[in-house]
């Protein structure tokens, strides 16, 4: 509101300018009448003596911009000449105030780019992610199956185009190497529903995605630049997905990017058209494609979600097997794709913010040193009549300066830290190619430095106005003026910072013991020394089990007779790598009670080795064997979870099972043969669930991952692998090769990245702290020179005077550790979420914390104390 | 009106208008007559000169300003002198004097009989 404060003033200074001129005027009109002239004569002569009533408006205007730029320059000026005066002073202050800038820009930026900017999509705000729950199932959110898709699509009247996505990988052959390309499978309405045209060409028609349609793909503009050398002619001729020819009818611009957020080289097909899902379209049954819709203009989210009710209230009643219990649910676009890093940001932006907090302090506590050593020259000038004002505004001058130096450095520290955080940020994190320092972001920069200018300098301004002319004049030297509420108030401001600290440390103390928990948890299988590695069949090539099978045989043979590769398997999925398949299963003789209350268990289908290579423990029965095949009684190996929940207080051998996966195997029964350790394999963080194994050979999959465990080199083994394969099929890739042990860690991304960076900021929260306490009792060593010295005169031993320096130091540490345990504790609530195997009020975590603060608290006060000890009492007395 | 006008120093206009408004608070126009009046004539000040300087010391805090009503019942804004206005102009008079004391001591000195 200042400003417009500002602009009214200015009019109104104007107006009474215009005022104050008129005023003269007419007196001289009125004298010149009085002196015998006519009215006209008499306002003539007036004007024409006058000059021109807007000239000398001008020449008013002009002096007072004179006189008010001439103090703001010689303000500056005299701040760059008292800050080169202090080069020590000036280089801790903005190198305190350009971390803190530095840092939460760059955090900022990230902020920016991935919660508060819109979608890269036309009208972003109209997009929603539509989904399905199963609250009774603890089921918060999956896809769609496509009939489901298609009536909702059909029956609503609130979205004004709705469109269905999924992804998955092809082997693209079309020019030289075989490759894997991104593809993204989807209904032909997808493009219009974004508003995206293509570079070239044509988005997909909806003749394009009807059964029977001839194959039609559409590029990204990277694939067609890095794959195709951006040839100008690749509309209408052909390239081939997982060998089967398809189409290209248009080339979409690089920035267009959905679903795949984050991957930049990708293909688009038509749902019929892809050889996974498009098998998929005629089952009601199941949850995998990921609907988006744009809602009307002038619908509001509520009374779409009523209609969103009763398209699942008819959808639960016209097909109840499927839709039983299952609810419709809608979220906009930018929320579903930075749902889960939304809070780990906003942690990490207020940690951030409290380090620029606790620089601040810093920085006001330096300044109310300095202001103190500066008393006698701000009397003196203030005894040579500058206003109170004047100095509060030539001090502010100063403390601008500083901040327009401490912003600038922070800018640059922030394009450093931006790279420095694009290297170490998790790849799963959404739109993270879109973090850059751009205009807004230095804005940002800016204003906080001056948000931060305004902090730090206000308080020491005032002070040192308010200081006593006639005390600090009468005492000379730089020591004194200090009055006991300036001494107060950087105490204050000392335990402040601890408590501010204190907030920090704790929570990066409980990241960094939750991390470390996270590290030393079982999977529940061995990551030493296995390598992985991806093959997937083309599906128009291999089209039967029978073909899979073999081939996995082939392979695996061959593998398993090269030297040191004898530990080999095949697994589809394989655990925290891959994700999972969870499945809905029935016990034979053992119905579930009520429609929709299905028993879901993660599928694994795995080469009899699996177990062993993996390490994963037989508790009883067997494992599976050679003589599991397709002709042989059907078998399955559970987990222990799985035996627990399904099967309590019984055998689970010998009991049967029935699952409708893969496809055209529905209904069978396979009988449990053994009970197999528990694995993690979701994610490490996640407690093991249910699991059931079926032998690869009797529930075949057109790829799936070849794992080794050999004392062999890494390169080596994948070498091997990438050899044999060749030799299976020379049109084959080989993708997604590394040890487990890397794809564990790669695994633990995110946490890695939120921990390493609290904890960066933990430490520097301790280091400023622990400078604020140095500063603050250093100040109040010297001050007190002359009393130690009078101690020691009098006979104090440099124990009392140490112990007395330290007891200060104590008191303001635990009036801060005081201040900051409550705060801690309500502060680690919001990392709570984030914790695995750690009480938020772990008591362990907070009584580490508040050791390491006071010990290095006391160290930071024990540097002058040592001091103190070595007041020489004829130098301290004789001094002033 | 025929005599010359007479361009004089910004320094020594700031100093006699403060005078002048030392002797009470008054707006521009009865500022400028009464420096004419008392200068017998001499100064005619030239409101382009007034009124800037008249802002201009009043922004460095010399003068204050309030609106009152003048002597024709018009509402006028008056100036007067500030402690620190007083200050100033006790220094350049101080200045001013002894400037004048010097210049006149030189011209003063005796010339040599040739």
């Amino acid at each position: 509101m200042r400003w417009i404060d500002r602009v009214f003033r200015k009019s109104r200074d104007e107006k009474l300018l215009e005022k104050e001129l008129r005023f003269h005027l007419e007196q001289h009109i009125a004298a010149n009448v009085a002196a015998g002239m006519s009215l006209e004569e008499a306002r003539r002569r007036a004007n024409l003596e006058f000059g021109g009533l807007e000239r000398v408006k001008e020449e008013v205007r002009d002096t007072r911009w004179e006189t008010r730029l001439d103090t703001i320059l010689r303000d500056f000026r005299y701040a760059l000449r008292t800050l080169r005066k202090a080069p020590g002073f000036t280089a801790i202050a903005v190198l305190t105030l350009a971390l803190g800038i530095g840092a939460n820009t760059a955090i900022f930026s990230v902020v920016y780019a991935v919660l508060l900017k819109p979608l890269p999509y036309a009208n972003s705000g109209q997009l929603f992610n539509v989904f399905q729950v199963k609250p009774q199932d603890g089921i918060t959110g999956t896809g769609w199956s496509y009939l489901n898709f298609a009536l909702l699509r059909e029956q609503n009247t609130v979205f004004s185009e709705m469109a269905g996505a999924q992804k998955h990988q092809l082997t693209m052959t079309a020019r030289g190497e075989p490759s894997v390309v991104n593809t993204s499978v989807v209904t032909p309405e997808l493009f219009s529903l974004f508003g995206e045209k293509p570079l070239a060409g044509r988005i997909f028609f909806s003749e394009d995605g009807k059964p029977g349609a001839p194959p039609v793909v559409i590029l990204g503009e990277n694939l067609w630049r890095g794959s195709f050398g951006a040839d100008p002619k690749i509309i209408g001729s052909s390239i081939s997905l997982d060998k089967r020819p398809y189409t290209v009818i248009g080339i979409m611009p690089a920035t267009f990017r959905f679903p795949l957020l984050t991957e930049s080289e990708q293909v688009w097909i038509p749902l019929v058209q892809d050889p996974l899902f498009g098998s998929m379209i005629p089952r009601r049954a199941g949850h995998w494609l990921q609907v988006t819709g744009r809602l009307k203009p002038g619908v509001s989210m509520a009374q779409a979600q009523a209609e969103l009710d009763a398209v699942g209230a008819r959808l639960a009643k016209e097909f109840p097997a499927e839709n039983t219990g299952w609810m419709i649910r809608m979220v906009p676009l930018q929320q579903m794709i930075v749902g889960n890093v939304k809070s780990a940001l906003l942690v990490l932006l207020g940690a951030v913010g409290l380090v620029l907090l606790i620089a601040c302090a810093n920085i006001a506590n330096l300044l109310l040193t300095r202001a103190t050593s500066r008393a006698r020259e701000i009397a003196v000038r203030m005894a040579l009549g500058a206003g109170r004002n004047r100095i509060v505004r030539q001090l502010l001058c100063e403390t601008a300066v500083l901040g327009l130096l401490g912003g600038v450095a922070g800018i640059f520290l922030a394009y450093w830290g931006v790279q420095g955080l694009s290297a170490l940020l998790p790849q799963s994190l959404p739109l993270v190619n879109a973090i850059r320092v751009d205009n807004f972001v230095l804005g940002f920069a800016l204003l906080l430095s001056a948000i931060a200018s305004c902090a730090f300098g206000l308080a020491p301004a005032l002070f040192a106005a308010n200081s006593n002319l006639q005390t600090s004049l009468r005492e000379g030297g730089g020591r004194s003026g200090e009055s006991s509420t300036r001494l107060r108030t950087r105490s204050f401001l000392a335990a402040g910072e601890i408590a501010l600290a204190m907030v920090l440390l704790v929570a990066a103390g409980l990241l960094l013991r939750s991390f470390a928990k996270l590290m030393s948890v079982s999977p529940g299988f061995d990551v030493q020394h296995i390598v992985k590695a991806d093959v997937s069949l083309p599906r128009f090539q291999y089209s039967t089990p029978q073909q899979w099978t073999a081939f996995s045989d082939e392979l695996l043979a061959r593998i398993q007779a090269q030297p040191g590769l004898q530990d080999s398997a095949v697994a589809v999925p394989l655990p925290i790598t891959d994700g999972r398949v969870n499945l809905a299963f029935d016990i034979v003789g053992n119905p579930v009670s009520s429609a929709g209350a299905a028993r879901l268990a993660d599928y694994v289908s795995v080469s009899p080795d699996y177990f062993r290579v993996m390490g994963i423990p037989l508790l009883t029965g067997r494992f599976f064997n050679q003589h599991d095949v397709m002709a042989a009684p059907r078998v399955s190996v559970i987990s222990q979870a799985m035996a627990r929940l399904y099967f309590p207080n019984q055998d689970p051998l010998g009991k049967r099972i029935t699952f409708g996966f893969p496809p055209g195997g529905t209904g069978v029964e396979r009988e449990i043969v053994g009970i197999v350790g528990d694995v993690r394999d979701v994610a490490l963080s996640e407690a093991p669930g249910p699991m059931m194994y079926v032998p690869f050979a009797q529930a075949p999959f057109w790829g799936g991952a070849v794992i080794v465990k050999s004392t062999l080199s890494t390169s080596g083994v994948a070498a091997a692998i990438r050899h044999e394969v060749l030799q299976v099929d020379k049109d084959l890739p080989v993708t997604g090769v590394a040890e487990l042990t890397g794809a564990l860690d790669a695994s633990l991304a995110e946490q890695r990245f939120r921990t390493f960076l609290l904890g960066l900021f933990a430490a520097m929260a301790l280091i400023l702290a622990a400078i604020g306490i140095f500063g603050v009792i250093s100040y109040s060593v010297s001050r007190r020179t002359h009393e130690m010295g009078i101690r020691v005169a009098l006979g104090a031993s440099r124990g009392a005077i140490l112990r007395m320096v330290l007891r200060e130091t104590l008191l303001l540490t635990f009036a801060g550790l005081a201040i900051g345990i409550p705060c801690a504790l309500a502060a680690s609530r919001l990392v709570g979420h984030m914790l695995f195997g750690v009480s938020p009020h772990d008591l362990v975590t907070l009584t580490i914390v508040a050791v390491v603060l006071a010990a290095v608290a006391t160290f930071a006060g024990y540097l002058p104390a040592r001091r103190a000890t070595r007041v020489d009492p004829l130098v301290a007395l004789r001094y002033e | 009106m025929s005599e010359p006008q007479i361009e004089f120093l910004r320094g020594t206009l700031d100093m006699l208008v403060l005078k002048v408004v030392a002797l009470g608070p008054s707006h521009g126009y009865a500022i400028a007559q009464r420096l004419q009046q008392i200068s017998k004539d001499f100064f005619q000040v030239h409101q382009g000169s007034l009124y800037p300087a008249l802002h201009r010391l009043e922004d460095r805090g010399w003068l204050q300003a309030e609106w009152k009503e003048s002597e024709t019942g018009r509402e006028a804004k008056f100036y007067s002198l500030t402690r620190k206005g007083r200050k100033q102009m006790e220094a350049e008079v101080h200045n001013w004097e002894r400037l004048c004391d010097a210049v006149g001591l030189v011209l003063r000195a005796p010339e040599k009989e040739p």
